[in-house]
């Protein structure tokens, strides 16, 4: 395991500790899962790089057109949530509990 | 919804699982696994009620959590082996979080608490899609990779949900919970013997999405979704509710219908790979689960309405809906397990 | 350069605590927009100015931005920082784990692993990461069709989500 390797790593796991463990706002959650997304995209681009693979590169500029996606979406959801439930607060996500 | 829309979103779901089926490089797939989660987000809320969006939300936050654990998994193996092909996941650390986060994505046992809950805000249509079509992708990822993973990991993942499964499912009266936590049993079934026979897994999944497209297409029919409302479904179609109570003792296993079929089967496999403990304990977890499918016959055929009927019984009019699919699924539930050599020989 | 290397990997994971201790979504996206610049400057120094580009264009220019802009949407009275008692302690928890963890690792780094690869910077006319582009474009054509797919089906999307029963989408928020 190199330091690179070691940095991007657990970037992605706090993002995923973040998002798993303590959530107040729905926003936070999705600014945890862009963060994941950014080091994913970060671990590619030092892939291509380091293993001088240099057609991979493709793929980061892939990873990053896809998270733009589930992004967009995302902050669709804030908006429909918003509307429907009146506050992106995750505990009033609690109608289908029981 | 725009019937172009709709047009273009069902044939992303297409996409996706045809992307993922066809992709040897683990980008491929988890671009696969997300178009298919971006396709039914609006679906899943095209009602716009509260809890149709709540589900959504919920679904939208697992799944993208998961794929993205799926992708980050297949980063470390090539950064520690090189190799980005789906057979070649060899690391066990990325071998154990890849199959972590498919659990996630299928809704096994410890990870399944998003199941009944997204299940429970759908409409009847979109729960169909979402308990069948969505599996499709990720079971062609895990039975590519299964060989590789921790066999204990995939044994605790198996017992864990099918217990969990029937355990989850005893104090419920809401149908589309019911069907989610038997959706989570079933997913046990398939992960317990995928590393001793693929095939099998195969085929319990073809049958469990045979027999829970009838059940939900069932409920569809009858307009139901609470088990006071599927103890009056009698008064409206007779036929349909024989049927119904049919089409659940199968889901739930018992011998001359086809659910038997892959309970048999694994139950076999699994004595023959000289783990009797473990298929005890399967076969009595799925009697916890066969309690609730049984409770849902004796509310539906053995009792009437509690109600005093201030009415007479209600007028059996023609349905308006498309009964073909359903009649299809049915008889495929009802009387599929004559066929289990023909099945076995073609599957093995 | 190794320690300059050092400062900004430290400062990525740093950027990701900032995120992930719960603050309010403003100094969250905040904490986002650190490690993305950061993120920046570890591909450049890898040799990958291209990727980089994109990164600050697409990534800190397009979707931040956007993020940004949506933490009005959660708003609060009362906002917590990093210092607030119970961000503080998560900031704490997470970097001892982190710095436990890279203890852990400490001893299997020896001095080759912190030299950066570059093995692009000499000879070529191109930086090595431009020829992503060009297998986008030849080869990786099936790629960009189902990338370009994927945006449309993405707009489509938004707009049903958004959509409701016949109200504008700024109405309610």
């Amino acid at each position: 395991m190199t330091p690179v390797h070691f940095s991007f790593s657990s970037a992605f796991i706090l993002g995923l500790m973040g998002l798993a463990f303590h959530r107040t706002h729905l926003l936070s959650a999705l600014l945890c899962l862009e963060g994941m997304m950014l080091s994913l995209f970060i671990a590619l681009a030092l892939w291509a790089l380091q293993f001088e693979s240099t057609g991979f590169s493709t793929a980061p500029m892939l990873l990053l057109a896809f998270s733009a996606c589930e992004a967009s979406t995302g902050l669709a959801l804030l908006v429909a949530t918003a509307r429907t439930h009146g506050t992106d607060r995750l505990q009033n996500l609690n109608l289908l509990q029981c | 919804m725009n019937p172009y829309v709709l047009m273009i979103l069902l044939s992303s779901l297409g996409l996706g699982t045809t992307l993922t089926f066809a992709s040897s490089h683990w980008l491929l797939a988890w671009m696969g696994l997300e178009i298919n989660t971006l396709a039914i987000t609006p679906l899943m809320a095209q009602h716009h009620h509260p809890r149709a969006v709540e589900a959504t939300t919920k679904y939208f936050l697992t799944q993208a959590t998961a794929a993205a654990m799926i992708l980050f998994a297949s980063t470390t193996n090539a950064w520690m082996t090189g190799e980005w092909s789906i057979t070649d996941l060899s690391d066990p650390l990325a071998n154990t979080m890849f199959m972590t986060a498919l659990a996630l994505k299928i809704g096994l046992a410890p990870m399944h608490f998003w199941m009944p809950e997204v299940l429970q805000g759908l409409d009847l249509l979109t729960g169909l899609i979402l308990s069948t079509w969505q599996k499709l992708a990720p079971f062609a990822l895990i039975i590519q990779t299964a060989q590789n993973i921790d066999p204990l990991l995939l044994t605790l993942l198996g017992v864990t949900s099918t217990l969990v499964g029937g355990w989850g499912g005893l104090n419920q009266t809401q149908l589309r919970k019911i069907l989610a936590y038997s959706s989570i049993a079933h997913m046990g079934w398939m992960i317990i013997v995928i590393q001793y026979a693929p095939q099998l897994t195969l085929l319990a999944l073809g049958t469990y999405i045979i027999m829970t497209s009838a059940a939900f297409l069932t409920l569809k029919m009858s307009l139901t979704t609470k088990v006071s409302t599927l103890a009056t479904t009698w008064s409206k179609s007779p036929i349909l509710t024989a049927t119904t109570a049919l089409v659940l003792l199968s889901l739930g296993g018992l011998p001359p219908l086809t659910g038997f079929m892959p309970k048999w089967l694994i139950l076999q496999e699994l004595t023959k790979q000289d783990l009797p403990i473990i298929a005890t304990t399967m076969a009595l977890a799925a009697l916890i689960s066969l309690y609730f499918y049984l409770r849902l016959c004796y509310a539906m055929t053995l009792t009437i309405s509690p109600n005093t009927t201030n009415s007479t019984t209600p007028w059996r009019t023609q349905t308006t809906q498309a009964s073909m699919p359903l009649a299809l699924f049915t008889m495929a539930t009802l009387g599929l397990l004559p066929m289990t050599p023909a099945i076995l020989t073609l599957t093995t | 350069m190794t320690y300059f290397m050092f400062l900004l990997l430290m400062a990525l994971v740093v950027g990701l605590v900032a995120v992930a201790s719960n603050p309010t979504p403003y100094f969250a996206a905040l904490g986002l927009v650190v490690a993305a610049g950061v993120g920046c400057g570890v591909l450049v120094g890898h040799g990958g100015s291209f990727l980089s580009l994109v990164l600050f264009l697409i990534y800190l220019g397009g979707m931040l931005v956007v993020f940004a802009y949506s933490a009005a949407l959660a708003a609060e009275p009362y906002p917590e920082a990093w210092g607030s008692r119970s961000v503080l302690g998560y900031v704490l928890v997470y970097l001892l784990g982190v710095g436990l963890v890279a203890g852990f690792f400490w001893g299997g780094w020896y001095e080759g692993s912190w030299v950066v690869v570059d093995g692009l910077k000499e000879f070529s006319v191109l930086r090595g990461d431009v020829s992503g582009v060009a297998v986008m474009y030849s080869s990786g054509g099936g790629m960009l069709v189902i990338c370009a797919w994927v945006l449309l089906l993405t707009l489509l999307v938004v707009l049903e989500l958004t959509r409701g029963l016949s109200r504008g989408a700024l109405r309610a928020v």
